[in-house]
């Protein structure tokens, strides 16, 4: 089939689009693997020094505990985010709109304010010491939850409702339905949940901004912070790094729970 | 009784570690302060002091207009990516999808770098207008509004296009087709029936990009600087510097605010599409 | 069967009754159900049969009335306790599990063991022929392969009842005449007690030992397939069952022999009943349209009806053919005529139009009953 002029111009114009929307992801990586100490691109010189620089305790010691934090966000969000979810689902309730209201709140208010939100919380109510560890799953599990109750709500309502009821029939207690049929099914929504909510704590800035401690400081903070004095290729090797860990999550768990269909879901944390 | 079991954790976790900081958060806009600790005496006058000096105004009034034009450029650029995902039957589509869409795995830190790494000092952009002898000496391009513009755009693009995409899932392509065998060409095809029809989805769009733009800190924190404050860096500033926390929570108010009238826009907008 | 005698009804349903806010859902339902017996819930959407299903079921708790399984109480069991065998709309099978493991499902909730299960699953899949696919996901399977899965899954534990929600109407036509003799077939065979819920009046014609036709909540009748369709109890059932010709009437004089004369808008009639009718009732006579034949006129057999028509039209439908007919009252009316090759009736003819006294049956009108006097 012969293309317009019109589409042609069309699919130039998009893939300029793409150059913009991936060029910076592009050049970033480029940089990290400059010899000098500017972050030139083009680079001048090939090194993998500065590879070897994010693999120093300063950082390695912030990005394990990124890691770690995004693990029990994602668990914390997911034990959290299912029994409401279910809830949510399956029965009518008085408080019910406003438990679903404030569920869903975190995602249409700012994170940075939920942050600073936290931040005078914790202090009036004499919790300053949970700055850190503590605080910081604090306000990634209120944060993740909306997505997590919308993923598993969204796997919860493809099951027939006729399955729930044939188990039943055949003999399933309540108990029996749950594991045996509900549970199962909604193992995608689930899993997307989980990995949106180890996405969303790991790569958060805003909210971790303010209730970090100097000792328990994730990986984006620490970048922020050492921003703050100047700029290093370090910070290239160090952010393309941090792009790899939701890539390699998405790529390993991404088939196995269906990730794509929730996708839709994600909004910003810019 | 069963609901509120299940409910009961989640929902007491919310309460206190959600609701109750926000109610502090707006007490402590409205109380006078004495550096971190609230005293007890109402006042208005955190919002008098932030409407009364020149660069807390400035600073508001950059946030909005970054937001504005952070919109207006996310539908202007996601609208034909999403156009072409949607109607293309190539089979590089999901490819081309999961490109758009990679970005949004990436932290906002890593997607505002590159443009650090072109725009500064030594940057790339330099490097190329000195080689061409257009000048002579670098351009300080950094900071500046127009780039954490660009650099907001950028960070914001995939959620326009995934928006965009389900707003132009809901057209049917023959609308277009029949457009065209009536006599219409092919803009005016897209102009009569598929652009109107997904307006909601601009609209959307557009409103989604600048909630997330105004309360963005990364991007404007790194392609910005003193001269260049947003909202979000002002709290930073007020919070974590200069320790007010009476006008930090003022202006996370104010924020806040902006971002609850956006939800009502968003709801009224999706009420409308609901209706017709 | 494990539960019960066998003189007990497998089902009894006693004042069954259901509001959803103002609306009646099932309005005090009487049912019996004998063991091995067919019954088909009959009926338009709304009617009710749905909601009577679930409330059998257990999915839904009645407002009134009892529901009796085998002589056993269980309006108040939870369905997991009330050991029935369901075939769903949707079919309703575990979309995660594989067509065995979908049909030892209610076993294992019975904790049998493991070597039981297993030679009763394959029992059960061989029965509806599906040996060899027992591997197979739902979503790998073809429509009439899942309606076997579930009609396997709910037989294998041996239900004291079998409930069957409509469970043909998401086939096309060729397969549901297939599963409608298969699903009659292993039913007789197992002699299980079944309901069938549906709207679909073939099905309850040709599987049924009897039909309850229901609307807005009621039964309207029951009996069987014959009855139903040839002694409707009602205008409701008689139009929503095949099609039928209905002419205002009343008894014209005193039975003599069986026969009743009547006086009807088309002209007198005769009919032979086994009760005599209350004098000055108001009924409507009907007549199937397969039973009003064309004659020339004055050419009609002795004792039988015959009025004067008019030929409307003639619609051709391939074995037989449809005449529309216009009756001495200006009314229409249809008969039903084989289409032996030649078209003798043509729009514009004037012909007599008759019935036996056999044919046709009287309705009061506006009533529930069938007219005839206590």
């Amino acid at each position: 089939m012969r293309r317009p002029v019109s589409y042609l111009a069309l699919l130039a114009a998009v893939a300029l689009i793409y150059l913009f929307m991936l060029g910076p992801i592009l050049i970033t990586a480029v940089v990290s693997f400059n010899r000098s100490d500017r972050s030139y691109f083009p680079p001048r010189g090939l090194s993998l020094h500065w590879w070897g620089a994010a693999f120093t305790p300063q950082w390695t010691g912030a990005f394990v505990f990124s890691l770690e934090l995004a693990a029990l966000s994602a668990i914390a969000t997911t034990i959290a985010g299912l029994p409401l979810a279910l809830a949510f689902r399956s029965y009518e309730f008085p408080g019910k709109a406003a438990i679903q209201a404030m569920t869903l709140g975190p995602l249409v208010l700012p994170s940075l304010v939920t942050g600073i939100a936290l931040l005078q919380f914790l202090t009036l109510a004499g919790l300053g010491s949970w700055i850190g560890l503590p605080a910081l799953l604090i306000g990634h599990v209120v944060i993740c939850l909306p997505f997590s109750v919308r993923t598993i709500a969204i796997s919860l309502a493809s099951i027939p409702v006729s399955a729930e009821l044939a188990a039943a029939s055949l003999g399933a207690s309540p108990g029996a339905v749950l594991r045996e049929i509900t549970l199962p099914l909604a193992r995608s929504g689930v899993g997307a949940g989980m990995i949106f909510a180890f996405i969303s704590s790991f790569d958060d800035v805003n909210l971790a901004l303010f209730v970090s401690s100097p000792r328990q400081t994730p990986i984006t903070v620490q970048i922020m912070q050492f921003l703050e004095f100047g700029f290093s290729p370090t910070l290239a090797a160090l952010s393309i790094l941090s792009m790899l860990v939701p890539l390699a999550l998405v790529a390993l768990c991404g088939r196995v729970v269906g990730i794509g269909g929730y996708l839709q879901q994600e909004q910003g944390h810019a | 009784m069963v609901p509120y079991l299940l409910v009961a954790v989640p929902a007491g976790f919310l309460l206190a570690f959600f609701v109750a900081p926000n109610m502090i958060l707006l007490s402590a806009s409205l109380l006078e302060s004495e550096g971190m600790v609230p005293t007890g005496v109402l006042t208005l006058g955190n919002f008098t002091t932030l409407l009364s000096h020149r660069i807390y105004v400035d600073a508001i009034i950059r946030t909005f207009g970054i937001g504005l034009a952070v919109g207006a450029l996310v539908v202007l650029l996601a609208y034909p990516v999403a156009y072409v995902l949607v109607r293309t039957t190539s089979r590089w589509k999901n490819v081309l999808l999961a490109l758009a869409l990679s970005p949004l795995l990436a932290s906002v830190i890593v997607r505002t770098y590159g443009w650090w790494v072109l725009f500064n000092r030594d940057g790339a952009v330099n490097e190329a207008l000195q080689a061409l002898h257009l000048t002579a000496r670098p351009l300080i391009m950094l900071p500046s509004t127009a780039i954490i513009i660009v650099g907001l755009t950028h960070a914001l693009l995939p959620y326009g296009v995934l928006t965009l995409m389900a707003a132009l899932n809901g057209v049917s392509p023959n609308l277009e087709r029949a457009a065209i065998s009536l006599g219409a060409g092919r803009m005016r095809a897209f102009a009569a029936t598929t652009l109107p029809l997904t307006a909601p989805g601009i609209i959307g769009g557009f409103l989604l990009a600048f909630g997330v733009a105004i309360s963005a800190y990364a991007t404007p924190a790194i392609l910005g600087g003193p001269a260049t404050q947003t909202m979000a860096t002002l709290i930073y500033t007020f919070m974590a510097t200069l320790l007010n926390w009476s006008l930090g929570s003022a202006l996370g108010v104010v924020l806040l605010a902006s971002c609850l009238t956006l939800l009502m826009l968003t709801a009224l907008v999706s009420r409308r599409r609901a209706l017709t | 069967m494990p539960e019960g005698r066998m003189s007990e009804a497998a089902l009894e349903l006693r004042g069954l009754e259901k509001r959803f806010g103002a609306q009646t859902a099932v309005a005090a339902i009487d049912l019996q159900v004998q063991q091995g017996e067919f019954v088909t819930l009959l009926g338009p959407s709304g009617c009710g049969k749905t909601t009577t299903l679930n409330m059998i079921a257990g999915f839904i708790t009645p407002d009134a009335g009892s529901i009796r399984l085998g002589g056993r109480a269980v309006e108040n069991l939870p369905p997991h306790r009330r050991d029935l065998g369901i075939v769903f709309q949707d079919y309703a099978l575990f979309p995660h599990r594989n067509a065995a493991e979908n049909v030892a499902f209610g076993l294992r909730m019975r904790k049998l063991a493991k070597t039981e299960i297993a030679a009763r699953v394959a029992d059960a899949l061989r029965m509806v022929r599906l040996d060899g696919l027992d591997k197979r996901r739902p979503l790998q399977l073809s429509g009439g392969q899942r309606q076997r899965v579930a009609l396997a899954r709910a037989l294998v534990i041996r239900p004291a009842l079998l409930l069957l929600d409509e469970p043909l109407s998401n086939l096309d036509l060729k397969l549901r005449e297939e599963m409608r003799s298969e699903i009659s077939t292993l039913q007789r065979r197992l002699g299980i007690a079944t309901v069938f819920v549906t709207h679909d009046q073939d099905e309850a014609l040709t599987m049924s030992d009897r039909i309850a036709v229901m609307r807005q909540g009621r039964i309207e009748q029951i009996g069987t397939a014959r009855d139903i369709y040839e002694r409707p109890a009602s205008v409701f059932v008689a139009t929503f069952i095949g099609s039928t010709n209905l002419v205002r009437a009343k008894p014209a004089g005193p039975p003599s022999e069986g026969l009743v004369p009547l006086a009807t808008a088309a002209g007198p009639a005769i009919l032979r009943l086994d009760r005599p009718l209350a004098a000055g009732a108001d009924l409507l006579l009907a007549i199937r349209p397969e039973r009003l034949q064309l004659t020339p006129t004055g050419t009609a057999p002795d004792g039988s009806t015959a009025w004067p028509v008019r030929i409307e039209g003639v619609t051709y439908l391939g074995g037989r053919l449809e005449i529309a007919l216009r009756l001495a009252d200006g009314s229409p009316a249809t008969a039903h005529a084989m289409n032996l090759g030649a078209m003798a009736w043509q729009p514009g003819h004037v012909a007599d139009a008759w019935f036996r006294p056999d044919d046709a049956w009287p309705i009061l009108d506006g009533g529930a009953s069938d007219g005839a006097a206590p």
